[in-house]
């Protein structure tokens, strides 16, 4: 997993590099398994058994059920399934949906279609550490509220949301509750035989997998609404030729994950310990979200008299992010922190630190 | 895509702001808009600015924005700031186009500059 030796590359919560072994596994996939996994002869039903393997890996990794996974071009597309696909076919049950002001913008904007498609939209807010409480969802619920959606780790604060207590409350209500996890999945410890989600999104490139390949988990008895219409692949509610070794890559990275996360989590701890006792005496500085209990491999940190892309900037050959990285192209602040509380200057002067599987102490020294 | 890229001149300005800091004693123009700060200070002598400084919160663009009209007007008759435009900076830093605002801000800024230094002169007449 090298990266060019003059670049210190701290935004592996925009993406990861593939792992040695996942490339392999697509090459070998690439050269001898490319044929369509929904033909019924001898070499499709081959491709088709690879994806089954993969469905496995991943299973194992989340604790599910491998045949609860459908496979999608990333998590953006599976947000956009679950809660579209969700919202619509469960309009008879009401039309009040729930989620909060810090979700990535590919469930934001999914919500805001639904809104104008006449869905009534809660957008709840975080305390000023990201964290939301029990009480403030429980107290937003509504007869008619038939959705939820939360993210479980969030992408520029690290913040994790208690999503078991959450997944109770919506169990309760008869909520269907999607968990965007995509900054979760091959990081923290996921059990989705133990956490009561209906819906949980992920994304192969966040733990070292290919980009343009992810996942949604759906739990028996979840009927969602499809998105495309085609083929009849994955019981028609996304179809479309499957890329096995996209997914091969995935399953191998889940793979590796799985073997990997308490070194992982513990490394992470260790390095976000050094890099904040490295930069916590320079004055002005704060973080944002919470001070405790977040992911270790993201560190959001605002300086008051800099201004996060001419801190970028002097920064090189550091890289790092200023607010999420699918933002990257906007000039407006960061609204997940603005949520938070943080004002716009405020918000503009933060930057993100992600650290990874291939970050060492060195490397952190160095800056 | 990031359209944040920035030209060799921009590079230069940034890593170089020579002209950061404060006049003391100079004519002041602050402006605060498009979620940036200028500031730019200037000491004038015989209607030539002699001294000119700029502090800037803001993106890569404007602090080199800021360097370069620095460069261009120290030790030029002051009557000359009227001709700033930016148009000029725009090409010469390859401003992304989203960032026009910005640049106009500094252009509000150097205005204001230019009445603070006619405003010190007629005091000093007086």
């Amino acid at each position: 997993m090298a990266v060019a030796t003059d670049l210190i590359y701290l935004d592996f919560a925009a993406t990861t590099p593939l792992a040695p072994e996942v490339a392999e596994r697509m090459r070998e996939v690439q050269a001898n398994a490319w044929f369509n996994p929904s033909s019924n002869h001898i070499v499709g039903r081959k491709s088709a058994a690879l994806v089954r393997f993969a469905a496995e890996q991943l299973a194992s990794l989340l604790n599910a059920d491998s045949a609860s996974f459908l496979w999608t071009s990333g998590a953006t597309e599976s947000n956009n399934l679950a809660i579209m696909g969700a919202a619509r076919q469960r309009e008879h049950r009401g039309k009040h949906l729930l989620t909060m002001r810090t979700e990535h913008k590919a469930v934001v904007d999914a919500f805001r279609a639904l809104e104008k498609q006449g869905f009534d939209v809660t957008w709840l807010e975080p305390d000023t550490n990201g964290l939301l409480p029990i009480e403030r969802f429980a107290a937003a619920l509504r007869d008619d509220t038939q959705l939820a959606s939360i993210m479980h780790v969030n992408n520029e604060t690290g913040a994790i949301q208690d999503i078991a207590a959450i997944g109770d409350v919506c169990k309760r209500h008869d909520v269907v509750l999607h968990v965007d996890g995509a900054q979760a999945t091959g990081k923290i410890r996921v059990d989705l035989t133990a956490l009561p989600v209906d819906l949980y999104s992920l994304t192969a490139h966040k733990f070292y997998g290919p980009k343009g390949v992810g996942a949604l988990f759906v739990r028996e008895g979840t009927p969602i609404l499809p998105l495309m219409f085609g083929g009849g692949q994955q019981r028609r509610l996304r179809p479309g030729t499957l890329p096995v070794d996209l997914i091969a890559g995935l399953g191998q990275a889940a793979q590796i994950a799985a073997a990997n996360i308490d070194a992982d989590l513990a490394n992470l701890e260790r390095l976000k310990g050094r890099l904040l006792a490295g930069i916590q005496e320079v004055a002005g500085l704060h973080i944002n979200g919470p001070e405790q209990g977040a992911y270790p491999g993201i560190l959001n940190v605002g300086l008051d008299d800099v201004e996060g892309e001419s801190l970028l900037l002097a920064l090189e050959p550091l890289c790092v992010a200023t607010g999420s990285a699918c933002n990257s192209r906007s000039q407006e602040p960061s609204y997940v922190l603005r949520a938070l509380g943080r004002s716009d200057r405020e918000a503009q002067s933060a930057i993100r630190f992600s650290l990874g599987r291939p970050t060492s102490t060195k490397k952190l020294i160095r800056r | 895509m990031n359209n944040n890229s920035y030209n060799p001149v921009v590079r230069q300005c940034f890593e170089n702001p020579v002209h950061a800091g404060t006049v003391t004693s100079g004519a002041v123009a602050y402006f605060e808009d498009q979620g940036l700060r200028i500031r730019l200070s200037a000491n004038v002598a015989g209607g030539t600015v002699t001294e000119l400084r700029f502090r800037v919160w803001g993106c890569p663009h404007v602090i080199a924005a800021s360097e370069v009209f620095c460069r261009q007007y120290e030790g030029r008759p002051a009557a000359e700031l009227e001709q700033f435009d930016t148009e000029h900076i725009m090409q010469d830093l390859a401003v992304p186009v989203e960032k026009t605002g910005r640049i106009l801000v500094l252009e509000d800024t150097v205005r204001s500059l230019r009445a603070a230094i006619l405003d010190r002169q007629s005091k000093t007449r007086e």
